[in-house]
């Protein structure tokens, strides 16, 4: 059998495989941080019900902020699949 | 799946240069501003004791985020307020767009949230000016020491890329996802249900995002 594969498809091939691992990365970190966040804004809603509004705010900012290093992962893996 | 990558855009020539407009962006941005302009006028044009449902909507967003800048901003409140507001809602607006058919997010375009990004960046920066004077303000560029200018420098050029990627990779990250799963089971079931996650709970939750870290960056650049 004769594979026929010349520079620019090795290119595209690393360049896919290089989106798939960039956003597989990417995304443990904010997995773990927004869970953590969660978690812990849930152990504060259980203890103190009345400040819900304000805890459930700050989560979701925090969550959004930690968010960011995922988004960027993304960002690199659109890049990789639809400009290289 | 090929409408992707597809971007309309129409190139025109002013004074001799060539002018690139991304046309569906710059559409949907006058349907989102339309139709926040007709809400405004249902709610405030016919005013009346007892609220029509209209009415109560637009008083109940007022009042909810004017309470939220005075807790973040005290006495600088009233300024910042409709400015605040009037993101958040022309976020949200855009982020809801894309649930309806034929209509695409304006937000799914990097030029729009990279320049709602360097507003809230200039508001900010002009706020500090005013609030500290020049010399206050850009001593705090040589804090804790003086090596330290251009991390400085680089940690606030940071906080435009990050609050304007995050916003356009949430919004097109989403479309990506509702295009690629509604084309593996064939358009049948899911799609709307993507369409109201992505579109209506994210798309809050970003716009909500989006209007709180300009606000905290506001509020941070009047202190001390």
């Amino acid at each position: 059998m004769a594979f026929d594969v010349s520079g620019t498809d090795l290119v595209r091939a690393a360049a896919l495989l290089g989106a798939g691992i960039s956003m597989g990365f990417g995304a443990i970190g904010p997995g773990i941080g927004e869970g953590f966040a969660a978690g812990k804004a849930c152990e504060g809603i259980a203890r103190a019900p009345e400040h819900a509004n304000l805890l459930t705010r700050t989560m979701l900012v925090g969550q959004a902020v930690s968010e960011s290093t995922g988004i960027y992962a993304l960002v690199v893996a659109l890049l990789l699949i639809f400009v290289v | 799946m090929e409408d992707i990558t597809r971007i309309s855009q129409w190139v025109v020539t002013v004074a001799g240069r060539s002018v690139t407009l991304n046309a569906t962006t710059l559409l949907m941005s006058w349907v989102v501003m339309a139709g926040l302009v007709g809400f405004a006028v249902a709610a405030t044009r016919w005013p009346r004791a007892v609220p029509g449902p209209v009415q109560a909507a637009g008083e109940l967003l007022v009042e909810g985020f004017r309470d939220l800048v005075n807790d973040t901003l005290g006495k600088l409140g009233p300024r910042y307020f409709s400015f605040i507001l009037s993101l958040f809602v022309f976020i949200l607006v855009s982020n809801w767009l894309g649930m309806i058919p034929f209509l695409e997010e304006p937000t799914k375009d990097l030029n729009t949230t990279l320049i709602l990004g360097i507003v809230g960046f200039v508001v900010a920066h002009v706020s500090a000016v005013r609030a500290k004077g020049w010399k206050a303000y850009l001593a705090q560029y040589f804090q804790p020491v003086f090596i330290m200018f251009p991390l400085n420098v680089i940690g606030e050029l940071a906080k435009v890329v990050s609050i304007s990627f995050r916003l356009y990779g949430n919004i097109m990250g989403g479309s990506i996802i509702i295009l690629v799963v509604s084309d593996l089971v064939r358009q049948l079931v899911l799609p709307p249900v993507l369409q109201a996650f992505f579109g209506f709970f994210i798309g809050t939750v970003q716009a909500f995002v989006f209007a709180m870290l300009t606000l905290t960056y506001i509020s941070v650049a009047v202190q001390e």
